[in-house]
């Protein structure tokens, strides 16, 4: 494998402005999650405090083994709902290392409203289980939640997607052998007690932690019967007599403790034969990625450039350079490694469809994991096009793409329009991970397209219902249009929706992948086979 | 952190920074990069920062005794789990374990007790059995004496409430 | 010259510990069998392996099972042993031991019960050597009269230093420097010395300023013989309990030294001295030297004089015990070098020397042909406070006292005894202080300096590295460091 040439000049006043423009990406970036993260109101903190609690953050640090990492998923989730009342949407996921174990922790976030369950609090945990049974990774939850946020209950509790499922995730997460430890800090009520319920170990603080189908209150409505917590749902009475929690606590730190003993004495799943190499840095510097992506989401760029400051070494295989040369495909490392990477350097075009179906066929043949890098307008259209079949090869990538049983990442570079986002294993197609970054964009098209495509039909629409066409009246819809779209292209809508993983500094984006792939590699690698190929 | 030790009375904590390529370790502030470079000669080896260090140990449980730089030193680990609390599995209760009689009585109301300690002996099926103190504290009373029997989970014993920490 | 058949050849040992090796090693080397005898705590120590015979010995406490000498007599005869050696402390000045010995028809390998008696008592053996001509400071005994005391010893003048008569390791001593002190001083000791040794005899003599101890080691054969192998120095105490001891002593004028070598040689004569025995000296700053007091036994410190004049001590107690001639004469005897003991103890010196307890869990004496490391240690042996706190001595022979501390200095530094706490690094330090190189000792030495050999605190450089060496030995903490997988040990404590 030969190290990327880059052809990039730092020094060139287009690099300086791109740089100086991500630079402020990433800097907003970091802002929004530090305060998503610490940014909480005095009395939460204070009760937390009162309560001997420490804060969520502080219990994940604890658990996690020091000197290793910790990817943390979906940072920003519900940054751009619920009035911003729920940062992180109440919820902390992320793979670490406990014990010298991978491990994927749920924690609930008790500093925002007692670690209330919001809709996206629910897709949030749900999305960390579904990781779980996807990459066989052992879950540990930290509960402390006061249970459904009531005002949103219906958008909590009842649909396939809603509440139910984390509990089934949780029984198939045990059918399928992979291991729970819940952590009771807090009060775990109605459907949140199943989560201890449901654990294959579970330890509960004493005085702090509560396992009961209905609190005190409740059960003194229901029944008119006059119970305290401890009584009711407390440690000693669950380790001593209902059996529901297995280990009681003296203190969230002794918890945190034996939780990690309990971890040490799991085994440990054998992963299955990726190839792999002793890995190495980037020859170039991944900052530079800031001075090479546009400022501007209709300016290009080559995304070998980015390739360069991801994989091992800057080297890079690269399948078929001269052919379908809009879809960079080849072989490269990431931490050790060997994956197949897909990155667009343009519209897709039918030599290049074809291509990638291609090498995703090679990849599955190879075990080689992918990693999609996108960066796409969509395919191409076109009378001439459409004549040479580029929507049937299309979908002969979509297919292979699809039915490939090797774990698939993604990384939204740039842009992610139209079915381009299809074929390069946008969210629905279920690859393990997908982050985004900063300024990119998900669309079904491109921003200003959308609003004259908007504004034409409004028009059209006025023009119908006999209304005198004002240009003032237009030019104001078509801003209001504009920006109304503008934002849910947004990364931070996306990632709000948890339509990602989270968003990366791309410099972060080595690390987060190899963590991904680390992992995924638990999971063995799914049935060979793919539908009808239209040819 | 990754570990709590102590010397002469003095507390320190290492926490690990990195592992690989190199293991950094922060003790109390300070950052030391260690390469741990095993047994030479009979001696263990252990580069701190650049600077080789020959050294002998011997470990006992939680303590190690080590000959380094000419002088002994006497380390001992803090077991993360007592430094949480030693009151794991602390109640305020001694309950019977079993159904049976109290055959002796070895404490007083009002006595302290250490955590582990026998406060009575019982018998039931012809067994004996010491029922302990759950945590150190001060024996509140007993509600059984010599000879009066007890079913399962009775409460023989209580303990004055901690005062809860303000 | 040496005799060809067996002086003995079954010898018991009624001791234990380092001691008991030292005997056994020069049995061994002489073909003679060795017994020894053990409480059940000490099962597994090394003098027991090392012997060719062990018979345990019970008693309420491990040291009652050692003082009772009929049960050791009996396993003498049953054992078929010939001889007794009786080590040091324990039953090795009781002159009715030696005496229950010899009439069991077995021999006591040290002085005629008559001598142990002469020199066991403080106030005969004073006078015994008064009557010979050997200096003793001047002093008065209470005789039952605690005021007439205080008035004749307030005649002798201050400092003066209080005793009890039948006493020993510093238990009822004090220094009086007023006579305003003196009455109060002496009822204290005169209860101690009751207490203790349940006799309340004390005395008082002149307390020498800055002393030195000066010992001479002597062999007598019983028939008149007797030879000085010469002095050691023992200055170096803490507690009145010696700890670095060497010989010859610093800075002796050849003159003085001949005087004190001839002045114990003269006393042993007098009293026709047989076996190995030491008379204790104080000397003064200006060269005067009064009589101490004279051990009849093998003294802790024996292997000094050993290492300079290449002399087997036990083997020489052996020969003449079994009625063989002295086999040198004064002028075989030379001295060549230096050697210095260093008593290796179980014992907290920042803590007043408190004994410390603790199982040895690692054993790793310096070895060479000029060092001795006498100990009766084995990995796993639990030092309890049944015993002396003295684990192992250090003794090393130089081509000079400069040499011979250097190397003391970095023995010290070499020897691995871990699993309790020692004065290892305590005795480094006053071997390698300035003072204790100049060779200006006195007994009050440690205490003078006291400042000075206090541990100084680690560079934290080094206690970095001692707690990282510590971390490292827990499965804890090496779990941390070598079992988290890879690639993640790689990427540290990344956050995203």
């Amino acid at each position: 494998m030969r190290r990327i040439q880059s052809a990039i000049n730092t020094a060139s006043p287009d690099f300086r402005q791109n740089r100086d423009h991500y630079r402020r990406l990433v800097a907003e970036l970091h802002e929004k999650q530090s305060t998503a993260r610490h940014a909480r109101p005095e009395r939460d903190i204070a009760r937390l405090e009162r309560q001997g609690k420490m804060l969520p953050r502080e219990r994940v640090e604890k658990l996690l083994d020091p000197g290793t990492p910790f990817l943390e998923l979906s940072t920003l989730a519900a940054n751009m709902d619920y009035e911003g009342e729920s940062p992180g949407a109440s919820i902390i996921t992320g793979i670490g290392i406990v014990s010298g174990r991978e491990v994927i922790i749920h924690a609930d976030d008790s500093s925002i409203k007692g670690g209330a369950w919001y809709p996206l609090s629910v897709k949030k945990i749900i999305r960390c289980l579904d990781i779980a049974l996807e990459n066989h990774l052992p879950v540990i939850h930290l509960c402390d939640s006061a249970g459904g946020f009531l005002p949103l209950q219906s958008e909590v509790f009842p649909d396939r997607h809603m509440a139910g499922r984390i509990f089934r995730n949780q029984c198939l997460l045990s059918k399928a052998g992979i291991k729970q430890l819940s952590l009771v800090f807090g009060q775990c009520t109605a459907g949140g007690a199943y989560i201890p319920g449901l654990s294959d170990y579970n330890v509960i603080v004493r005085g702090t932690g509560a396992v009961f189908l209905g609190g005190p209150p409740l059960v003194k409505a229901a029944t008119g019967e006059e119970v305290g917590v401890e009584e009711l749902g407390g440690a000693d009475m669950h380790t001593s007599v209902s059996g529901t929690c297995d280990y009681p606590a003296a203190s969230e730190e002794e918890a945190i403790a034996i939780g990690r003993e309990i971890v040490a004495q799991w085994d440990r799943p054998q992963k299955w034969a990726c190839q792999r190499e002793e890995p190495a840095d980037p020859y170039y510097d991944p900052e530079e990625l800031y001075g090479i992506l546009p400022d501007d989401i209709k300016k290009g760029f080559d995304i070998r450039e980015v390739i360069a400051r991801i994989v091992d070494g800057s080297r890079f295989h690269e399948y078929q350079p001269n052919y379908g040369t809009t879809l960079v495909c080849g072989f490269a490392n990431i931490w050790g490694w060997k994956v197949g990477i897909l990155g667009n350097n343009g519209v897709l075009f039918n030599d290049s469809s074809l291509k990638g179906a291609h090498f995703m066929e090679l990849c599955n043949q190879n075990n080689t994991p992918l990693v999609f890098l996108q960066n796409i307008t969509g395919y191409m259209i076109g009378q001439a096009y459409e004549r040479r079949g580029i929507t049937k090869d299309g979908a002969k990538m979509i297919m292979a793409q699809t039915c490939s049983r090797v774990p698939k990442f993604t990384v939204m570079c740039h842009g992610s329009f139209g079915a381009g986002n299809y074929g390069m294993c946008g969210r629905a197609f279920d690859g393990r991970f997908l982050f985004g970054w900063p300024g990119h964009q998900i669309g079904v098209m491109g921003g200003e397209q959308a609003t004259n495509t908007l504004a034409d039909v409004k028009i059209a629409q006025m023009r119908r219902n006999g209304e005198t066409f004002d240009p003032e009246v237009i030019e104001e819809l078509r801003e209001t249009t504009q920006s109304a779209y503008l934002e849910q292209l947004s990364a931070y809508y996306s990632t709000s929706q948890i339509w990602d993983d989270g968003i990366l500094d791309p410099v972060d984006t080595r690390n987060a992948l190899g963590m991904a792939i680390t992992s995924s590699l638990n999971a063995p690698l799914g049935d060979s086979g793919y539908g009808v190929f239209r040819f | 952190m990754a570990l709590k030790l102590t010397m002469d009375d003095t507390a320190y904590a290492l926490d690990i920074e990195s592992l690989r390529p190199e293991l950094k370790v922060e003790i109390d502030g300070r950052k030391r990069s260690v390469i741990d470079e095993g047994t030479r000669d009979g001696f263990r080896i252990i580069e701190i920062d650049g600077r080789h260090f020959e050294f002998s140990q011997a470990r006992d449980g939680n303590r190690v005794f080590l000959r380094l730089g000419g002088r002994n030193w006497i380390i001992d680990l803090i077991d993360p789990r007592d430094a949480a609390g030693e009151a794991g599995n602390a109640t305020d209760e001694i309950r019977a374990p079993m159904p049976g009689a109290v055959v002796t009585v070895h404490k007083e109301a009002g006595s302290d007790v250490k955590h582990g300690e026998t406060v009575l002996t019982i018998e039931s099926m012809k067994l004996q059995t010491n029922l302990v103190s759950p945590r150190d504290g001060i024996i509140a009373s007993f509600l059984k004496s010599v000879d009066d029997t007890f079913e399962k989970d009775e409460v023989i014993v209580t303990l004055e409430t901690e005062a809860s920490d303000a | 010259m040496r005799p060809t058949a067996l002086p003995f050849t079954k010898v018991l040992i009624a001791n234990r510990g380092e001691i008991a090796c030292r005997v056994e090693d020069t049995l061994k080397e002489m073909g003679i069998t060795s017994v020894a005898v053990f409480h059940d705590s000490e099962r597994k120590a090394r003098f027991v392996q090392l012997a060719d015979e062990a018979h345990e010995i019970v008693g309420e406490t491990p040291v009652a099972a050692y003082l009772d000498g009929g049960q050791i007599i009996e396993i003498a005869l049953s054992s078929g042993a010939e001889a007794i050696h009786p080590g040091y402390g324990f039953l090795s000045e009781n002159a009715d031991f030696a005496r229950q010995v010899s009439e069991a028809g077995l021999v006591f390998i040290g002085p005629e019960p008559a001598s142990i008696e002469l020199m066991g008592d403080k106030i005969t053996s004073r006078k015994f050597a008064e009557e010979h001509g050997v200096p003793v400071a001047q002093s008065v005994l209470t005789d039952g009269d605690l005021d007439g005391f205080v008035k004749k010893a307030s005649a002798i003048g201050f400092p003066l230093l209080i005793k009890a008569s039948a006493g020993g390791g510093g238990k009822g001593m004090s220094i009086v420097h007023s006579a305003d002190e003196l009455a109060e001083s002496a009822r204290v000791a005169a209860s101690e010395a009751e207490r203790y040794f349940a006799d309340s005899t004390i005395y008082a003599e002149r307390y020498v300023e800055k002393p030195r101890h000066i010992e001479v080691q002597v062999v007598g054969d019983g028939n008149g013989n007797v030879v000085h192998l010469f002095e050691r120095e023992c200055s170096i105490q803490r507690r009145f309990q010696k700890i670095i001891e060497e010989a010859p002593s610093a800075g002796l004028a050849d003159e003085l030294r001949d005087r004190i070598c001839e002045a114990a040689v003269r006393l042993a004569s007098a009293a026709n001295y047989r076996n190995a025995g030491t008379v204790e000296f104080i000397l003064a700053p200006d060269g005067a030297f009064y009589f101490l007091e004279m051990n009849t036994r093998l003294q802790v410190e024996h292997p000094v004089s050993e290492m300079i004049t290449g002399i087997d001590l036990v083997r020489m107690q052996i020969e003449i015990a079994a009625g063989l001639p002295l086999g040198v004469s004064q002028d075989d005897i030379g001295v060549s070098g230096h050697a210095i003991e260093c008593r290796i103890c179980a014992e907290v010196p920042e803590r007043d020397f408190m004994p410390a307890t603790g199982k040895v869990l690692e054993l790793d004496p310096p070895a060479a042909s000029h060092i001795r490391f006498e100990n009766g240690l084995v990995e796993g042996h639990y030092v309890t406070l049944s015993f002396d706190s003295m684990l192992a001595k250090l003794v090393v022979h130089g081509e000079n006292r400069k040499a011979a501390i250097d190397c003391t200095v970095e023995a010290l530094r070499e020897t691995v005894l871990l699993g309790v706490e020692t004065n290892l690094d305590y005795l480094s330090r006053v071997a390698d202080h300035p003072v204790f190189r100049d060779g200006a000792l006195h007994t009050g030495f440690v205490t003078e300096h006291e400042q000075d050999l206090v541990a100084p605190p680690p560079d934290e450089m080094e206690r970095d590295a001692a707690l990282l060496a510590a971390a490292l030995a827990f499965r804890e903490f090496r779990t941390l460091v070598f079992d988290a997988p890879d690639p993640y040990a790689s990427m540290g404590g990344w956050r995203n």
